[in-house]
């Protein structure tokens, strides 16, 4: 068990020490502009199809969504033309720093959650995610100490009881 | 109201109910006091356990915790130096400095009898308003609603995050959410994408704990490695304030009571706000201004006392108008809304014992907040040491198994996982989550009042001026715009200035 932990603890910190220095400086305000408004013209041309009315309605059920996605749009057109506004003075754009190692650690979370998910899904015992979570995290954190394995996988067995025993939920 | 007092303290002294308060304060206080870990991801967690009470013993849990986090957040202030919970930052200022001092169990009761006093000054102002409040709503018509629905939206887009453009389009991703599944008024389907789980819509407590709970997970991903030191040693004083000491502390408490429970009654302000606000108040006014900053007595109990009073204050709004002053309580509004209660004037009549108990039950909260805090200080005090290589998977299994609870399915899993995945990605656009909270609350509300008001005027907008509270509300939107505008203008010259 060390062995594994210290060769996947060597393997993180070469990933580390490449990426920890990489840094995007994105322009969010123009990108959230611009995604956003895909998503309401995207809503908006699949409107028709998702949203059943009929005609005697005098303010049928697409109304407030499409009341929703214009202000939607006019509050992208706002984010969009304030960018595009400091381009044409020359100003520098609202950029946000996006460091690549917290991404990729915030991936390397997500899939531990995603997989616990699985696990609990495909084999239909939620107690066997909930341990793959805690070692996931464990591992993650790079905790050598067998009395934090130890607490925490109790406390993963107490929690699926409770709920299972005394809130009858039934995993 | 005398009428309801009666069989409301009966309906409330339950052994069961007790039960439930006194877990409530203890876990409330516990997550407060762990920094990183905040109310209203404690709130979202134990949501789903809330829907197998009734109305009361669950609003009884939810109150103890969020009554709770208001004194929590600041044992770790005076311990560590770090708010637990962002309102406690003010107590920080003189509570740190008072515990280096030698008297941390002198700063712990303070903050311990200030935030009870603020607490239960602010509900009995909840007690005593909330009905009143709640007649002048019942002169409200459709169109009405909606211009409050309107406004409480307006005011929370515009102070979550630093641009308000931004927490539009975050309050119009909040409605269009709740839009999703069968129509509220011909129930036809909306937005399933063919998915027919999605009929029923998305359950607010699932979406939350993606939006609010896991993503925190996922922003472990940020943490810098860092140690925290509590030497429990410190905590040796008597824990004994001199007859002096005692007199001053006074007028601060019951000023900032007042001064919290005045601005957790606007909606979109908070605890944090009203602990700033009051600790400036009580320096401008102390005889000892050379104080603060440096463990001032007064300066910790203006703080504790405002951010405690806020608590009944913010539900006056949230029951009698259905806007929630803040967050939490936005989530507070659906544990109401699943027990049949909605906010308006029946909820003060037709419900009025129900009603009438959940508001004696907010005072019992801050007695038993009181009572453990007195008890378990020492206990809250070690909680802040718990190390995150624990606390974070079981977080995670708290989610899971929350998300699965509310329908017994691991569709709504998967739905928490997409949402702490689209909270990540906003975060990112710095995007405020608080404002989908809202709209995912408010939607439904929002969307029927709407459509019934044009469907009496048949489709004629003129519905939404056309009596004086509708204008008063479009007055008060104007208004609020105009100031937040205004705000963040300041703002952001002051930011390019520093720069």
């Amino acid at each position: 068990m060390k062995d594994l932990i210290e060769r996947i603890d060597s393997g993180f910190d070469r990933i580390s020490l490449r990426l920890e220095d990489k840094e995007i400086q994105a322009p969010v305000d123009l990108i959230a502009g611009i995604l956003f408004l895909l998503f309401g013209v995207f809503i908006l041309a699949i409107m028709p199809e998702q949203v059943t009315v009929s005609e005697k309605d005098v303010v049928n059920g697409r109304a407030f969504p499409t009341m929703l996605m214009g202000l939607l749009m006019f509050c992208c057109v706002l984010l969009i033309g304030k960018e595009v506004i400091r381009i044409i003075r020359k100003q520098p754009l609202t950029r946000k720093t996006i460091n690549l190692l917290v991404e990729v650690k915030a991936l390397v979370i997500f899939c531990i959650l995603l997989v616990t998910f699985l696990i609990c899904k495909y084999t239909g015992q939620f107690v066997a995610g909930a341990v793959f979570c805690c070692l996931g995290f464990l591992i993650y954190f790079r905790c050598k100490k067998p009395a934090y394995y130890a607490i925490t996988l109790v406390l993963a067995v107490a929690i699926w009881a409770a709920f299972r025993y005394l809130l009858k939920v039934n995993f | 109201m005398l009428q309801f007092i009666g069989p409301a303290a009966g309906l409330l002294f339950t052994l069961q109910n007790i039960i439930w308060i006194n877990l409530g304060v203890f876990i409330g206080s516990v997550f407060a006091a762990i920094p990183g870990l905040s109310v209203i991801l404690c709130v979202i967690l134990f949501l789903p356990v809330t829907y197998r009470l009734s109305a009361i013993p669950g609003m009884m849990f939810l109150l103890g915790i969020y009554c709770a986090g208001g004194y929590g957040g600041s044992v770790s202030a005076i311990l560590i130096n770090t708010p637990g919970t962002p309102h406690a930052a003010a107590t920080m200022l003189d509570g740190h400095p008072l515990s280096k001092q030698g008297r941390t169990k002198v700063a712990l009761k303070i903050a311990l009898y200030a935030s009870t006093f603020g607490g239960i000054f602010s509900a009995i102002t909840l007690l005593f308003l909330g009905p009143q409040v709640a007649q002048i709503a019942s002169q409200l018509g459709t169109a009405e609603y909606f211009m409050v629905c309107l406004f409480g939206l307006t005011i929370i887009a515009g102070v979550s995050g630093k641009s308000m453009v931004k927490g539009i389009i975050s309050a119009c991703i909040g409605l269009w959410i709740s839009c999703i599944g069968s129509d509220p008024m011909t129930s036809y389907d909306r937005f399933t994408f063919g998915v027919p789980r999605l009929y029923l819509g998305l359950d607010l407590a699932v979406c939350l704990i993606g939006l609010f709970a896991l993503v925190e997970i996922m922003s472990r991903a940020e943490d810098k490695k860092e140690v925290l030191h509590v030497d429990t040693r410190k905590m040796k004083d008597d824990g004994v304030l001199t007859p002096d000491e005692k007199k001053r502390i006074r007028l601060p408490i019951f000023l900032s009571s007042l001064i919290g429970v005045m601005v957790g009654i606007i909606p979109g302000t908070g605890a944090s706000e009203a602990s700033w606000f009051s600790y400036n108040t009580v320096k401008n006014i102390s005889k000892h201004k050379e104080e603060f900053g440096h463990g001032s007595v007064e300066g910790i109990a203006a703080a504790e006392a405002a951010n405690n009073a806020v608590t009944g204050a913010t539900l006056i709004p949230l029951l009698t108008l259905g806007i929630p002053g803040d967050g939490t309580v936005a989530i507070m509004l659906s544990a109401l809304m699943i027990n049949g209660l909605n906010p308006g004037l029946s909820l003060f009549t037709t419900d009025g014992d129900i009603m009438y108990a959940i508001m004696l039950g907010l005072i019992l909260v801050n007695v038993f907040m009181l009572l453990q805090g007195k008890l378990l200080t020492q206990l809250f005090a070690k909680v802040v040491l718990i190390p995150k290589e624990i606390l974070t998977p079981i977080i995670v299994i708290f989610c899971f198994a929350g998300a699965y609870s509310v329908n017994k399915n691991y569709f709504d899993v998967g739905v928490t996982l997409v949402f702490a995945l689209i909270a990540w990605i906003l975060r990112k656009f710095d995007m405020p989550a608080v404002p989908i909270l809202l709209g995912m609350v408010l939607g439904k509300m929002t969307e029927t009042n709407f459509r019934r008001a044009l469907f009496i005027s048949d489709g004629n907008p003129k519905i939404f001026f056309s009596s004086i509270y509708c204008i008063i509300f479009l007055l008060l939107i104007i208004v609020a715009i105009g100031a937040i505008v205004r705000s963040k203008m300041t703002e952001n010259k002051a930011a390019n200035k520093g720069e």
